[in-house]
């Protein structure tokens, strides 16, 4: 597996500062071996804070539940389904699975036209705001919408992305990706549905190569 | 990423076709070829799994079987 390694930047924000980051265009066996020893400890430890500290179950974060090893494993070789990663600090700080292929958008002035949905996405437990104060990176989350993006506009679909939002997210996709809030998908969990038009996702560009 | 160039040959009628769906997805033809190639490897796998390929209609909810032979 060929595997394209680009150079980002996050935000240390005990430091206060930029630390330098990879965006990889894959997730390879190290982004699995990183969850499974890295992810998986600190996010069960994260949770029983919130159940010592008497946060209702319906409140942890929902993506506890994903496997991305059963999740790579099933898309491996699909080319539906590329994924990216972030790597800094020599650990994997986030990972992101799309669908290039079978989701369409929604948005009245872009119906029916290609886009690309962004299945799951998930940050390393540590840059978690509703799970560690203060979290360790910031800009994991950004990073991955632009690599979305960027597929997107690659694919000639102008920049067009959509995707379906854990709770903790939707201000997340609303506010710092400026995304069209389509409300509630009762077909899908009950999440909110979010899209991205080629007007926004310019915009979204533009807001991050500003000084 | 590496990409490779190939020759493809198609008759007018196809060509007809695939420069309609262009037009229509405002996409260039490799762009639309990828598409349909990464659409039915995705068809292909689950019809492989014995999955069932059906059109619902979005109003009636009723469903037709897309037969694959």
């Amino acid at each position: 597996m060929t595997v394209t390694v680009s150079p980002v930047y996050l935000f240390d924000v005990q430091r206060g500062e930029a630390a330098a980051a990879e965006l990889w265009d894959a997730v390879t066996e190290r982004q699995l071996a990183d969850w499974e020893a890295e992810w998986l400890p600190e996010l069960f430890n994260a949770i029983q804070r919130l159940h010592r500290a008497g946060v209702e179950r319906r409140l942890w974060p929902q993506s506890r539940q994903w496997n991305w090893r059963r999740k790579v494993q099933v898309l491996q070789g699909v080319l539906a389904h590329p994924g990216f990663s972030v790597v800094c600090e020599n650990v994997t700080q986030g990972m992101m699975i799309v669908d290039t292929t079978t989701k369409r958008c929604r948005i009245e002035s872009q119906k029916g036209q290609h886009l690309v949905y962004v299945e799951f996405v998930a940050n390393a437990p540590w840059n978690r705001p509703e799970l560690v104060s203060p979290p360790r990176f910031r800009g994991i989350g950004s990073v991955l919408i632009r690599a979305a993006i960027a597929l997107s506009q690659e694919e000639e679909f102008k920049g067009r992305i959509g995707l379906h939002s854990l709770p903790q997210a939707n201000s997340f996709y609303a506010n710092t990706c400026g995304m069209t809030d389509l409300g509630v998908d009762p077909n899908y969990e009950g999440l909110r549905y979010f899209e991205m038009t080629p007007e926004q996702a310019e915009a979204f560009i533009a807001k991050g190569n500003q000084p | 990423m590496t990409k490779r160039t190939m020759t493809l040959n198609l008759t007018d009628a196809e060509m007809r076709v695939l420069e309609e769906l262009c037009a229509k997805k405002d996409l260039s033809k490799t762009a639309l070829l990828r598409q349909a190639l990464r659409l039915y490897q995705v068809v292909e796998a689950r019809l492989e799994k014995g999955d069932k390929l059906f059109f619902e209609d979005d109003r009636t909810k009723e469903k037709a079987e897309v037969m694959m032979l």
